[in-house]
């Protein structure tokens, strides 16, 4: 075992966004990014993405595929900041505009193997009931400058100044992500 | 000294008979840990169910510990509150349990409880709304005066951890 200087060690994440399940929206997207603490570093691949638009399936799943490749390797010394990907869903809203479906986020697994994981997603909700009656009149839903937040625990009280929406309660939307991992 | 890695998320709750559930969470550690990295406690959001009962914080944990010794092995206790619609919190339960001991993923379930009060303060929750909280939060990880507690049963917290150790074979500990 090493004395006193720090060890680097590797985390190679390979995966997919495989699907999700929406039941009330269609045409989606999502975005992928890692949020992780200041020991570490990725050293390769990427650490974002954005998919492709996907049409549910016409069968009995009602399921939205993407499939869509996670490939990073992470350097650090220390597990503390253990790398979370955060997971943001938009879709076409009544009038064309782009807007956000729902927030998830999960820690990169720990051990190595195959890893399954099923993610619920989050959407904001303004807790004034105008606030509520604008952003459907308007078609605009609160959202968050940096999705980033959805990954850290400080700050959830609701008084997050950093938001489109200054208080936000959270209402978790009946969806799924599912993602495979094969972290090393 | 001996380090303990926890990381992981509380994912949930399902079982109560409040919708709007957030939950404050916390450790409490024994006197021979330090805690080298992460928030000690923190709050969720919350967040109401939209289809099915179970609320979901996915809420991340990330702690770090350096020890000296076995005893005050992390405790992680919850207080599950329910808000209404004016934005008044109820308590809804409370809970504990250890972090887990062996290295690798743990999926907990971490049963609540409220107490219960008098029936008068009983009509009156159902009501109004209130009802009785604990005065000092270390009753609700310790058992040392339980015994004067008469509580009724709340729903489950979900939380998965993951524990990594390091120099546990220093000490002559196996895990």
């Amino acid at each position: 075992m090493a004395a006193a200087a720090p060890s680097v060690f590797l985390l190679m994440v390979n995966g997919q966004v495989e699907s999700a399940q929406f039941p009330e929206y269609d045409d989606l997207y999502c975005k992928y990014c890692f949020v992780y603490g200041q020991d570490w570093a990725p050293t390769a691949g990427l650490e974002e993405g954005i998919s492709q638009i996907t049409s549910k399936s016409q069968d009995a799943r009602r399921a939205l595929v993407w499939n869509f490749p996670i490939d990073v390797t992470f350097k650090s010394t220390n597990p503390y900041g253990w790398p979370q990907i955060v997971l943001s869903v938009y879709g076409p809203d009544v009038f064309g505009n782009d807007v956000v479906r729902g927030y998830g986020a999960v820690h990169v697994p720990l051990s190595p193997g195959r890893h399954k994981k099923t993610i619920p997603m989050f959407v904001p909700e303004s807790t004034s009931k105008l606030q509520k009656f604008t952003s459907w009149f308007m078609g605009r839903r609160p959202e968050y400058t940096d999705p980033k937040v959805v990954a850290q625990g400080e700050g959830r009280e609701g008084g997050n100044t950093e938001a489109v929406i200054p208080k936000a309660a959270w209402i978790c939307l009946p969806a799924w992500l599912t993602l495979s991992f094969c972290p090393q | 000294m001996a380090e303990v890695h926890v990381i992981g998320q509380i994912m949930g709750a399902t079982g109560f008979s409040e919708s709007s559930l957030l939950c404050k969470w916390g450790v409490h550690t024994g006197a021979a840990w330090k805690l080298l990295s992460g928030v000690r406690e923190g709050q969720t959001q919350v967040d109401t169910p939209q289809i099915g009962d179970m609320a979901y914080w996915s809420h991340p944990i990330d702690l770090h510990f350096a020890t000296k010794g076995l005893q005050g092995w992390p405790r992680l206790h919850l207080q599950v509150w329910s808000q209404d619609s004016f934005g008044r919190c109820q308590l809804a339960g409370y809970g504990f349990c250890h972090v887990p001991s062996s290295p690798g993923t743990h999926q907990l379930d971490c049963p609540t409880w409220r107490p219960l009060g008098s029936w008068r303060e009983q009509l009156a929750r159902a009501f109004v709304g209130g009802g009785p909280q604990l005065l000092h939060g270390d009753a609700i990880y310790s058992g040392a005066d339980r015994y004067r507690l008469h509580t009724t049963s709340g729903g489950t917290v979900h939380l998965e951890l993951s524990l990594l150790l390091r120099h546990f074979d220093r000490y002559g500990v196996e895990c």
